[in-house]
């Protein structure tokens, strides 16, 4: 029977490594492809500028003549055509300062803040 | 007699064929998911040049004066097209710092309540082409206040309309 040649293993081992370093490489640059995606929806998926909008509007409309009326138009328009629910309290003087509490729900996404006038 | 020479060569050539085909798989499946992602990214930027026109278009000049998009919606009826919002919208978003023009299309809306049925109803505004069934549009949003006479109203007072824009590449 012929004798197993162990001649070059440091070679073959030093190929091993090349090689493994290889198929790592390729996992991260599988993942950061994934990573790039993942962001991208999430960040498309945040209302952030339905939000902001949604949030000036409430308080630019803090002084009109007729707040029950603009209520009803930012909430029922922002669920038929945002898909949001919108809830928010009318303006109320605390300490020299007017606070609003909002509320913002588009079932993904859920907004809450205590408004405070400088 | 089966010949044994050689053995180390084999395996080590089934490990690096192994080794080849799980990298070619991972490369190939990756760049699969990336086109995907893509789009997306393209679809945003555009969505925040409308976003960003329709918030220029209404920041008033002054505290006395009224922004351009609340005088265009407060000055045309139901019904009616208002170029003024088209000549300023389509410089907006198809102004570039090279010469030469971008190729953003649009069609702009707004929706307003019927107070009467608490309905919502929308009233076109302007539109630089019709929206085909194949195009890929994206819709940028904002709230206006605006004093104007709606539907179940018979006087002009205080409203919130939301300015609808949906806009394409062509």
């Amino acid at each position: 029977m012929a004798r197993l040649n162990d001649d070059a293993q440091w070679i073959i081992l030093m190929g091993f490594l090349v090689s493994f370093s290889f198929f790592f490489l390729a996992m991260v640059i599988n993942q950061s492809t994934v990573v790039g995606q993942t962001t991208a929806e999430s960040v498309i998926e945040f209302p952030k500028n339905d939000i902001r909008d949604v949030r000036g509007v409430i308080i630019s409309s803090m002084n009109v003549t007729n707040p029950g009326v603009v209520r009803g138009d930012i909430t029922v328009i922002s669920l038929s055509r945002k898909n949001a629910v919108i809830s928010y309290t009318s303006p109320q003087i605390k300490d020299n300062h007017t606070v609003i509490n909002m509320h913002y729900n588009n079932g993904v996404t859920e907004f809450n803040e205590n408004w405070t006038s400088l | 007699m089966v010949n044994t020479d050689g053995q180390l060569y084999t395996i080590e050539g089934f490990a690096a064929a192994l080794i080849m085909i799980a990298t070619a798989y991972l490369v190939i499946n990756a760049t699969s998911v990336y086109t995907a992602g893509d789009t997306h990214i393209s679809d945003m930027q555009l969505e925040a040049i409308g976003t960003d026109a329709l918030k220029v278009m209404d920041t008033n000049e002054s505290h006395l004066s009224k922004s351009p998009l609340r005088d265009i919606i407060e000055g045309t009826p139901i019904g009616a097209e208002n170029a003024t919002f088209g000549a300023s919208f389509w410089y907006l978003i198809n102004n570039r710092t090279q010469s030469g023009l971008d190729h953003i299309q649009y069609s702009a809306s707004y929706s307003y309540r019927n107070t009467t049925d608490n309905s919502v109803n929308s009233a076109f505004i302007n539109a630089s082409r019709n929206l085909s069934v194949g195009e890929h549009a994206v819709r940028a949003t904002k709230w206006v206040v605006v004093n104007k006479q709606l539907p179940g109203n018979i006087t002009a007072q205080d409203r919130a309309v939301l300015v609808e824009v949906l806009m394409w590449r062509d």
